[in-house]
């Protein structure tokens, strides 16, 4: 392992894959990505794998639009197959209160250039014809949104990084840090210890925990989310559907699988991963009374996963602290981190090259924002 | 949601006693298992078993079978058969699929008696129809009555391959010849000679390289291998068989034990990971028992044994107070251990004997030595006698229990070698019919002035009736000469074994073991091998998801996958209804190799519920009953 270089990134999960491989294209490839234990087993591995452009925070809206643009390039650009299903993505609104936010973010989503509009139950079943419209007012659709294998798509970033310079070095757990003034000259790690001029806390779930080796509170947190998967079936579903009434969102897989699950608003923050069996019952009936057909089809694997959750459901970008300058993060994505890795990765790789964002404002994504309390929740997570 | 004070799943034979137990003791006992029949793998074992009465020995599983399941019964245990677990969860709940019901119990001490699943390998077409676990081959036999094909390749002569090649025969089926990949016969040499009088051939140092046909197996190829297990150039031999029956080992059963988080420890002598626990059968969870194969590979009769000892325990750890007192509890446990310590006596228990320390991180108890072979065992002069052909330590006594007139003695030690007595031996041949190797004759020197009669323990029908001229075999199963049934003995205190008498003359009468009906065996045909066999690199190694030894090389030279689950992510293997049962030994043994480093040093993917697959539609059934 190197005793020095440029950049140490902490984490080996999606951000932390994406941000090596753009760092090393735009020519920084002294880097080196450590992680705790292998690619993918933290979050990433965990997740369900959708894209959406569909988010009510304009700066979400932005950083997953630019984000689909890659995913849809990603296996031209990394010659590796991600398993991308381009089937859109159908929120489906129960309330009329939720009907006027759906058709307020349309109308803002539509402003940032993205082809999505509101669709009525009638629509709702020709696109997914399996579904049960009950209850159902409108829905909004855009059939530009996809899903993907994110096991497949940080091993694509992980392999390119490799391949422009990067070393990547796994089973290597961060520790601590070294100070030199106001900034970290070295990251310590239970393979020594690596002297750097960037550090980018890339630690998902245990972002906060990174923090904290450096005396830094970042507001982050820990939460559990279930989710499950049935054996595979001949396709009947394309896109992704997220139902925030009922709590739940679904996929099938490009292998054919079901993939869904849901928020538990009871869930408190820590860092237990097991699995309830009151989950796999509550997740069953939810999603057989939206898709009936599906009763007889069998759950084959359930697992949790950690969100990495900010105060308001959005991503933290940036230097954190001025008393470590170098020290920069890309945490708190609150469960959607994985649809907005690849952008997230080339905005993080501009902020090292060239000291700023270029491709994107990320002004609206600094911790700044939660000094004045002033707080945009994003609504749109399930 | 069903409360039970011990909830014991599996329905074997260390489920089935260790719910006995407990239940004799007054606890409240549930026992679950995945077949609508209990009994385990005791339901397909019609042999005769080893050990000694307090473990049924000289009874046939099937009966041992019907025995246990009524002392459970009489004892009060709840069975529910048709009960799948499908996961031990962290509120001390266990979940089930029943008869289309997705059923929650609560138990205070679960006792996990799962048993084993059948190591799998992988060559070309090994996913081809026609290649099947031995397991399986039983089930269809001797559970549903359906034959598995025509002619078998038994692979690996431990005691299930030998065993399996056996009751194939005895259901009519030809067995080509018993491999076995190490330099020797694992199993009993009295199952190996049972079938090796009947002609089968048992070539160690052998295994079988690939196999072909169109939509089942047609033929295989078997090689022989040096030591260093790699195939001997020009030395592939080809067998027309339809059937390739895999005997090469058992791995514990032990999913519900990672699933609900017991510490587990890699043990090659146990067959793989077991939970670690305590002389009691407790893991490392306080709530949590297990006895039988999922706590380590052992014959069935230990199994009994352990699950005893954890019946035991887990009704003596219950906080309510049963009928148990300290002084029953001390008195069985010492009785428990006497009998486990019998049973793994000898060269036999060597390897539970190892494994046992291991998981105890202890050094191995050094056995105390057992009297040698009599040299002279073979032979006699004259007179009617029973001649005894056993020829190993191992722990068993049914001779000495059933012989009327104290002519065969084992001793206190049931690994010695039985001894007879010639001078109170009548040669009654009661004795013949519960040996359950059938490795005792008797031979009449006098039966005419030129001719010595030889009296067989027989398991097969059609019987030969008195008077048929056959061809007499010696123990290898070669013509010897022309003999003459003399008796046919069979009837309802002989345990389904009859007793077939052949005379031969006088010099023959230490040579010929067996018979035949028929004349000559028919000469081997000549195989061709078909040439569009698949490259070893394109076999099948995960076949829920199809994932050939290729896929997964691939992954570990090019994407520098180092980990079962690294392995899992990139290529799903594991990720099928088996949840890795078929694959994953095999993938820890590719990664081991290529990375040269130690099958132990790899950890089988993370056990994730429900353990079976569960119907979306049962499960939002129980939902709705759970806010009723």
């Amino acid at each position: 392992m190197k005793k020095k270089t440029d950049v140490v990134i902490i984490g080996g999960g999606c951000i932390g894959a994406a941000t090596a491989y753009e760092l090393a294209k735009a020519g920084l490839k002294d880097v080196v990505l450590v992680e705790r234990d292998t690619l993918s087993c933290g979050a990433t591995g965990r997740c369900a794998g959708g894209a959406r452009q569909q988010w009510s925070e304009p700066a979400n809206v932005r950083l997953a639009k630019a984000s689909i643009e890659m995913f849809k390039r990603f296996e031209d650009e990394m010659g590796r197959d991600i398993g991308l299903v381009n089937g859109g993505y159908l929120l489906c609104a129960h309330t009329p209160e939720e009907a006027e936010h759906f058709k307020k973010n349309v109308k803002m989503q539509r402003e940032n250039g993205v082809d999505v509009r509101i669709v009525d139950p009638k629509e709702i079943r020709e696109i997914t014809p399996c579904i049960n419209t009950d209850g159902m007012i409108l829905g909004a659709y855009c059939p530009d949104d996809l899903h993907v294998d994110p096991f497949l798509a940080v091993q694509g970033w992980a392999e390119n990084a490799i391949r422009l310079g990067v070393d990547v070095e796994l089973h290597t757990e961060v520790t601590g840090f070294k100070r030199k003034g106001n900034r970290v000259s070295a990251v310590i790690t239970n393979r020594g210890d690596i002297e750097c001029k960037t550090v980018v806390n890339a630690a998902g779930p245990w972002s906060q925990d990174v923090g904290r080796m450096l005396g830094i509170e970042l507001g982050t947190y820990p939460e559990r989310h279930q989710i499950c998967v049935t054996e595979p079936v001949k396709r009947m579903l394309w896109p992704l559907v997220v139902d925030f009434y009922v709590s739940i969102y679904f996929r099938q897989s490009a292998h054919g699988s079901f993939v869904f699950g849901h928020s538990d608003p009871n869930e408190k923050p820590s860092y237990n991963i097991r699995g309830t069996w009151r989950f796999l019952e509550e997740i069953s009936k939810k999603l057989t009374t939206l898709m009936p057909s599906l009763k007889d089809i069998c759950i084959v694997r359930q697992w949790a996963g950690l969100y990495d959750m900010s105060p308001d459901a959005q991503p933290i970008l940036g230097k954190v602290s001025e008393d470590a300058e170098n020290f920069l993060v890309a945490i708190g994505y609150s469960g959607h981190g994985f649809m907005l890795a690849p952008m997230s990765g080339l905005l993080m790789a501009e902020l090292i090259v060239y000291g700023e964002a270029r491709t994107q404002p990320i002004d609206a994504l600094s911790i700044k924002r939660f000094a004045g309390g002033r707080k945009h929740k994003e609504h749109n997570v399930v | 949601m069903i409360n039970t004070e011990i909830l014991v799943v599996g329905g074997g034979p260390a489920g089935l006693c260790a719910a006995a137990e407990a239940a004799e003791h007054g606890a409240k006992v549930m026992l679950v298992d995945d077949k609508d029949v209990l009994g385990g793998q005791l339901i397909k074992q019609t042999h005769m078993f080893f050990g000694s009465h307090l473990q049924y020995a000289g009874t046939r599983g099937i009966d041992i079978a019907k025995i246990l399941i009524e002392n459970a019964k009489k004892a009060g245990v709840e069975f529910a058969p048709g009960a799948t677990i499908t996961g031990i969860y962290d509120d001390g709940v266990v979940t089930a699929l029943n008869g289309g019901k997705f059923i929650k119990i609560k138990p205070e001490k679960i006792i996990v008696a799962t048993g084993a699943y059948e190591n799998m390998l992988a060559f070309p077409n090994s996913d081809l129809p026609g290649v099947y676990g031995a397991g399986a081959v039983q089930t269809l036999m001797n559970v549903n009555g359906v034959a598995p094909g025509n002619r078998v390749l038994m692979v690996g002569a431990g005691n299930i391959g030998l065993i399996v090649a056996y009751q194939l025969l005895q259901a009519g089926i030809d067995v080509a010849a018993v491999i076995e990949v190490t330099d020797k016969i694992g199993g009993y040499y009295v199952h190996a000679n049972k079938i090796r009088r009947m002609g089968v051939p048992i070539l160690t140092r052998h295994t079988v390289s690939r196999v072909w046909g169109k939509t089942s197996v047609e033929g295989a190829a078997v090689v022989e291998v040096d030591k260093n297990f790699k195939p001997v150039p020009g030395s592939e031999r080809n067998y027309a068989v339809d059937t390739i029956c895999l005997a090469v080992g058992l791995t514990p059963l032990t999913e519900l034990l990672w699933n609900a988080g017991c510490e587990m420890r890699y043990v090659p002598a146990l067959g793989g990971h077991v939970a670690w626990h305590d002389e009691n059968s407790r893991t490392s969870l306080e709530k949590i028992y297990v006895c039988g194969d999922a706590s380590g590979i052992e014959e069935a009769s230990s199994a009994m044994i352990e699950g005893k000892i954890a019946g035991l325990n887990a009704a003596n750890a219950l906080a309510r107070k049963t009928k148990l007192t300290q002084k029953t509890y001390d008195e069985r446990m010492k009785d428990y251990r006497a009998q486990l310590g019998q049973l793994r006596r000898g060269p036999f228990g060597e390897k539970v004997r190892m494994g046992t320390s291991v998981l105890a991180g202890e050094a191995a108890a050094l056995d105390e030595p057992i009297e040698s072979l009599p040299k002279d065992y073979r032979s006699f002069p004259k007179g009617a006698r029973v001649i005894i052909e056993c020829e190993q330590n191992i722990p068993c006594n049914p001779c000495e229990t059933i012989c009327p007139h104290n002519a065969i003695k084992v001793g206190k030690d049931i690994v010695n070698y039985p001894t007879l007595d010639p001078e109170k031996c009548t040669a009654c041949a009661l004795c013949l019919t519960r040996c359950p190797g059938l490795s005792l004759f008797v031979v009449n020197r006098e039966y005419s002035p030129t001719e010595t009669e030889i009296s067989i323990p027989y398991e097969m029908i059609p019987l030969p009736k008195k008077g048929d001229a056959v061809d007499a075999l010696d123990r290898e199963g070669k013509f010897v000469c022309k003999g003459k049934i003399t008796r046919v003995l069979t009837g309802k205190k002989f345990n389904r074994t009859s007793i077939v008498s052949i005379a031969v003359e006088h010099k023959y009468g230490d040579v010929v073991r067996h018979f035949r009906a028929s004349a000559a065996a028919k000469p081997e045909e000549k195989i061709i091998t078909p040439a569009d066999i698949p490259d070893d690199m394109d076999t099948i190694i995960c076949v829920c998801e199809d994932v050939t030894r290729r896929q997964i090389e691939e992954a570990i030279d090019r994407d520098r996958a180092q980990s079962v689950d690294e392995i899992k992510r990139l290529l799903r293997c594991g990720m099928g209804p088996c949840q890795g049962k078929t694959c994953q030994r095999l993938i820890m043994q590719i990664l081991a190799k290529k990375l040269g480093r130690n099958v132990a040093e790899f950890s089988p993917q993370t056990y994730r519920g429900p353990m079976k697959p569960a119907p979306m539609g049962v499960l939002a059934k129980a939902h709705d009953e759970e806010k009723n």
